[in-house]
């Protein structure tokens, strides 16, 4: 990695130098419409998010809960492919060059794609998580590795010890724990849990831990920065996102972030 | 021709097919329930008790049947039936529900969960939940729940809850998506049992190794019946369970020809249909790599089939490298023909089989002049078709109120 830094690579270190927390936003690409997740992407940097997440949408997503599902289901009913999302992102690198851009999605969706992981870099993506590939997969079967693309792989609080040492050696960028059993905005936080299990993945690599999942109120937020490199928001965001979506007005949702940033930097 | 018996490898492949692809959080409870079935599998006690649920429970062995008229009408070969439908519960799905119980209880889980399009599956888990006092949730897409009415209150009277799917086409995929959810979230204390011969490993193989009862039956009673092994077997294709189980004990007998009917639906050219063998590309969906039915952008297509037990858009990794070697030939039937076969078995052999079944029947309109009268095809008749009148009756223009 020290050959090649990426966007996400150099944000880290930066984030590193001036000893502050992550924060990562997720959203859904083409929900409500494609044009507003480009203003959005636009709002939430100026929110104080660090790096944006953008999901890329799927007719069976299995890791997301109803909120996320829902958000799939509207893009997908709008068309919104692979291609229109390297298209965002294409658009969104004219105004913005240093943001790091991570897709997550599902494996269907790049496979289907020919050539999706030599488009996504061109396109000005840093990074790819594809939820329903195990990080210690050999993704280069699979067409995932490109060295100008960070892989980023999930680990659980059931991932077992000796597998958690073999997706560390497998994942580039950050690792991307998950806090809680279950889909994506469920409410059982448990932060002792957390705690224990994001110091052994420390003890087992440099790279930076972030963790997400059901993290909803800036307490979750403050609480979960304490233990981790940073946090990732979804569920809450994507709520808001359908509720403002037919005045497209998303001032609530940047006042939100920007609660979300203070309370990591507290 | 590699050997296709000692499929799938430890990664859980068939060929290129199958795998893990699953969120993190299942990572673990699949390897568990791999090393317990591994542990289990070979111990005489596990393998005493099941065989004793499976004769004194399920009432096995299933008869194989000789089909006189059915075999008079297309005059071309001997037509015999593997009896299925005679199974406790109707169908072939309380084979695969007797064993996967017991190796939740040898997980010591206490709470089961399952999806299920026919209801079949639904009525089979529930079923040995019930003996074992197990809390048991069965999901079920809402369209499913309005087709197959009778099985979801078999399943309430067995004390399981179901629960109605609204997402997506709100069908057996969508139930099986919940499924896993559910499982995502209550890990520590839930067994999954799956209903067929498809998601992640290590399922398409335990789910084909508690089906193959059906083959190996079949392997004695073929030579004790009729002095030879089946020249062709044929059984109905969805996920794929029943036909893994009576093809898996003849993949080696080269001689056997292996036939797999699937749904296409409104027909294959309509795209109304549920046949990724012969109109889909491999893709990932539900933990594994098979043929699948999706568009150019990888999105998962609607499915269209008369019966809700075939109306899935994808199907067990096993049978995509069946496909693919060759072994086994997959050939579809639409809407129209399985009706007019319901019919014909019905008023024939006084047997009337599910309209998942009815597939199977309806590609002897297609087969069975290509065989002589010293040949001999077994049909595996699945399930049986009390569960389908309603939907039998309205395509007929009949109302039952």
């Amino acid at each position: 990695m020290e050959y090649l830094l990426t966007r996400l690579d150099e944000k880290i270190v930066s984030l590193k130098n001036e000893s502050k927390k992550a924060l990562v936003a997720y959203l859904v690409a083409g929900d409500p419409n494609i044009n507003s997740t480009l203003e959005l992407m636009h709002g939430f940097v100026n929110s104080g998010v660090d790096i944006l997440e953008v999901g890329v949408p799927f007719t069976d997503p299995i890791a997301e809960g109803p909120i996320i599902q829902a958000a799939h289901d509207r893009a997908l009913k709008n068309n919104t492919s692979l291609n229109d999302i390297f298209l965002l992102v294409k658009e969104f690198r004219k105004k913005n060059t240093e943001t790091p851009i991570i897709l997550m999605g599902y494996m269907n969706t790049f496979l289907a794609n020919s050539q999706a992981i030599k488009k996504a870099h061109l396109s000005g993506t840093d990074a790819v998580l594809i939820v329903d590939v195990p990080g210690e997969s050999n993704l280069e079967d699979l067409g995932i590795i490109n060295k100008n693309l960070a892989s980023i792989s999930l680990i659980a609080p059931t991932t077992s010890e000796d597998r958690i040492t073999k997706i560390c050696d497998r994942s580039s960028g950050f690792i991307y724990y998950v806090t809680l059993r279950g889909v994506t905005g469920s409410s059982h936080l448990d932060i002792s849990e957390a705690e224990q299990s994001i110091n052994f993945i420390k003890s087992k690599t440099s790279l930076p831990v972030f963790a997400g999942f059901g993290i909803k109120s800036p307490d979750d937020a403050l609480n979960l920065s304490k233990i981790s490199d940073g946090i990732v928001i979804g569920s809450s965001i994507v709520q808001m996102i359908h509720e403002q979506s037919n005045q497209k007005e998303f001032k609530k949702i940047y006042n939100y972030l920007n609660e979300m940033a203070a309370a990591i930097t507290r | 021709m590699d050997n296709l018996t000692n499929l799938p490898n430890a990664d859980g492949f068939f060929g290129e097919y199958g795998g893990k692809f699953v969120p993190e959080t299942l990572m673990h409870a699949l390897k568990e329930l791999d090393g317990t079935y591994s542990k289990l599998k070979n111990k005489p006690e596990f393998i005493e008790e099941i065989d004793q649920d499976l004769v004194r429970f399920v009432g096995r062995p299933s008869p194989l049947y000789f089909a006189k008229r059915l075999t008079d009408h297309y005059s071309g070969p001997q037509i015999w039936l593997k009896r299925e439908d005679l199974n406790h519960t109707g169908a072939h799905k309380i084979n695969n529900t007797v064993g996967q119980i017991l190796l939740a209880k040898a997980m010591g889980k206490k709470r089961i969960i399952a999806e299920t399009g026919a209801g079949q599956h639904g009525v089979a888990t529930a079923t040995v939940a019930a003996r074992l006092g197990l809390e048991c949730h069965i999901y079920m897409g809402a369209a499913d729940v309005e087709r197959q009415s009778l099985n979801v209150y078999r399943i309430k009277l067995l004390g399981a809850e179901v629960h109605a799917v609204d997402s997506g086409t709100a069908t057996l995929k969508d139930a099986l998506n919940e499924a896993m959810r559910d499982w995502v979230t209550n890990i520590e204390d839930t067994y999954y049992i799956i209903g067929s011969v498809t998601g992640p490993h290590p399922y398409p193989m335990i789910v084909r190794d508690f089906n193959a009862i059906v083959g190996r039956e079949l392997r004695i009673q073929s030579v004790e019946q009729f002095s030879q092994y089946p020249d062709a077997i044929v059984a109905c294709v969805g996920g794929g369970s029943n036909a893994m189980g009576i093809f898996y004990p003849f993949l080696e007998e080269s001689k056997v020809e292996l036939i797999g009917v699937e749904a296409a639906g409104s027909g294959l050219m309509s795209g109304k249909h549920a046949a990724p063998l012969n109109d889909g590309e491999p893709g990932i969906l539900h933990g594994a790599k098979s043929y699948l039915m999706q568009d150019k952008n990888g999105q998962v297509l609607d499915t269209h089939s008369i019966s809700a037990g075939l109306d899935y858009p994808g199907v067990g990794p096993e049978h995509s490298n069946l496909k693919d070697s060759g072994r086994a030939n997959y050939i579809a039937v639409d809407d129209e023909e399985v009706l007019s076969s319901f019919h014909l078995v019905t008023k024939l052999e006084g047997i009337m089989p599910a309209l998942e079944t009815a597939h199977a029947f309806a590609a002897l309109e297609h087969i069975a002049k290509n065989y002589k009268s010293d040949q001999h095809i077994v049909i595996n008749v699945s399930g049986r078709g009390d569960k389908d009148i309603n939907t039998v009756a309205t395509m007929d223009g009949i109302s039952l109120d």
